[in-house]
């Protein structure tokens, strides 16, 4: 049970410090149950996916060392490279239109205060429920048959568009999709750093007869910056590992216009067995992955210790 | 009058935003009550003939009623266990100095398998719960979610812990209570609210995962909520009413949770970054 931990505070009393030394060793002992299962399901499961992106599968059996054959393949897999190149539009249009409409919408119900409540609890039930029902919702909202997006752009005088059915609508169905649900969560979090914002330098700047854009460019925009990059940063790792509405929605079609990275490893490890050849993928993606979590951890930390301060 | 008029412009936009957020349950809610005909018989906001048919095949022939089941027991197990790993480390963490920097690299790591996109872990998974005998089985998904879901407890528990000054706890450790007994009598009493809070996330991100249960189960024995919605998808022709109705059964526990954790949305879905 003795170990060596250091309680943080000293107590008053010697009868608590005596205590204190008694429970000295026990942090270890809390931690260890957590820990444990920490490895087993994150832990062991990456090392063990790492190994298997050198072996040979076939079939779902592992034939043994494949050596670099599973990254070189995927190198010069083009489907493997449009999934990137789609992956990478699909982030960054997605992320973009989230950020403008979030930042925009959170700007108009910090200042409108009246049923503020409301709005805001509806704003955000888009992204409260599993991105499965989401795609349900949609399948629904588009279907040529069925759906009501069609009638609407009828009654507008459009080309009705059967949204799924093309590859180029596709893809901006689906990335359409991913804004609906996830444009809540940047107003939520940029709604909270503007109220958390200092009131003095705004009021300074209106005093000395700045206008609003000016107001919002040269001091509003500056200061919640640090709420604002962990917003985009936390929602484009988020958006990087994006498959459910996929699946649901376009299973990565039509052709290969809405496959992305998440969707063609599955299909390449549960459709073809070739368990190699994706995680050789999915250690590519992880590494890209961590550079963007250290990236968020770093500013995590950052707009935390300002909001404390 | 300007002032008048942008005032208007803002509620417009915003009643234009809410329509556009709000609309497509709406969508989803009134074809769930619609007959097979009137679903195509063109565009009405409000079902032409109510019926509760699609909700009745929902439970029938589409084992509606297993997945809940199976949503239910998982989600209520896997939840339990990660509370109770996670806040006896997160309290470790919040409460001790510990050797090797632990305390700082513990929350990263737990930060990094929180960030984790599930479709890094399935495969690897698959293959290591097929070799224990555990895939498709209840089981198997209780023992990944309260693994997984213990990285986010340890997380927000940590800093709702570190907010409850240890004087409290200090003082009943001096009437003669052990460090687990001051933690369950005192501390977690203050802790409520976060606690609270943690769990209803845990139960929204558990219940609403799909990638983990779909790999892992395969048939209405194990499969759970998001898994069956799916797989009334799949079918050759798509029974538009019953995977309408799937839709709504999947949202309304999640957004009811949700709503009851509003207060809060920002801190979780921050991982603490803002508050």
């Amino acid at each position: 049970m003795e170990g060596g931990a250091q309680a943080v505070a000293g107590p008053s009393g010697a009868r608590v410090s005596e205590r204190w030394a008694r429970a000295r060793s026990s942090p270890y002992l809390l931690l260890l149950p957590a820990g444990l299962a920490l490895a087993a399901v994150a832990a062991y499961p990456l090392i063990y996916g790492l190994r298997s992106s050198f072996e040979r599968y076939r079939f779902g059996r592992d034939l043994g060392s494949a050596g670099l054959a599973n990254y070189r393949s995927i190198l010069h897999d083009h489907v493997f490279w449009t999934a990137v190149g789609t992956t990478a539009r699909y982030v960054i249009f997605a992320v973009v239109i989230e950020t403008l409409l979030g930042l925009g919408l959170a700007l108009l119900v910090s200042r409108e205060l009246r049923f503020g409540g409301i709005i805001r609890v509806g704003l955000i039930l888009p992204m409260t429920i599993a991105p499965v029902v989401v795609g349900v919702i949609w399948r629904l909202m588009y279907a040529s048959d069925i759906g009501i997006v069609n009638p609407v752009f009828g009654w507008l005088g459009l080309h009705e568009p059967n949204v799924l059915a093309n590859t180029t609508s596709a893809f901006i169905g689906v990335v359409a999709v991913d804004v609906w649900e996830w444009t809540p969560l940047l107003f939520l979090i940029i709604l909270a750093g503007l109220q958390s914002l200092p009131q003095e330098p705004l009021e300074a700047a209106r005093i000395d007869g700045a206008g609003p854009v000016r107001t919002f460019f040269d001091h509003t925009l500056p200061l919640l910056m640090p709420v604002l990059m962990v917003a985009v940063v936390l929602r484009t790792i988020d958006a990087i590992g994006t498959f459910d509405q996929i699946f649901v929605l376009t299973k990565g079609g039509p052709g290969t216009s809405t496959q992305l990275i998440s969707t063609y490893a599955y299909n390449t490890a549960f459709l073809f067995t070739q368990y190699g050849r994706a995680m050789a993928m999915m250690v590519a993606l992880l590494v890209f992955l961590l550079l963007l979590m250290i990236v968020a951890i770093r500013l995590m930390r950052r707009a935390a210790a300002r909001s404390a301060a | 009058m300007t002032r008048r008029r942008s005032t208007i412009a803002v509620w417009v936009v915003l009643g234009l935003a809410l329509l556009v957020a709000i609309f497509p349950f709406w969508w989803m809610l009134v074809t769930s009550f619609k007959r097979p005909v009137d679903i195509f018989a063109g565009v009405s906001l409000w079902p032409q003939h109510l019926t509760f048919d699609n909700y009745s095949r929902l439970f029938g022939p589409y084992h509606m009623g297993s997945f809940l089941r199976n949503s239910v027991l998982v989600v209520t197990v896997a939840v339990a266990v990660s509370l109770v790993l996670g806040t006896l480390a997160a309290y470790a963490l919040a409460r001790f100095r510990l050797r090797l920097g632990l305390n700082e690299h513990a929350l990263v790591a737990a930060l990094l398998v929180r960030m984790l996109p599930p479709i890094l872990l399935v495969i690897p998974l698959y293959i290591v719960l097929s070799k224990w005998g555990l895939l498709n089985t209840r089981l198997g998904l209780i023992v990944i979610y309260s693994g997984l879901n213990t990285s986010f407890v340890i997380w927000m528990m940590q800093s709702f812990l570190e907010e409850i000054p240890r004087d409290i706890e200090e003082a009943a450790m001096v009437d003669g209570d052990s460090r687990l007994t001051a933690l369950r009598r005192v501390v977690l009493p203050l802790a409520a609210p976060g606690l609270a809070a943690t769990a209803i996330f845990s139960v929204i991100t558990t219940y609403n995962d799909f990638l983990i249960a779909l790999t892992l189960t395969s048939t209405p024995d194990a499969q759970t909520v998001p898994v069956g919605v799916s797989t009334l998808i799949g079918k050759i022709q798509i029974e538009w009413g019953p995977m309408a109705a799937a839709g709504v059964i999947g949202a309304l526990p999640i957004v009811l949770f949700a709503l009851a954790v509003q207060r809060h949305f920002v801190r979780g879905l921050t991982l603490g970054a803002v508050k």
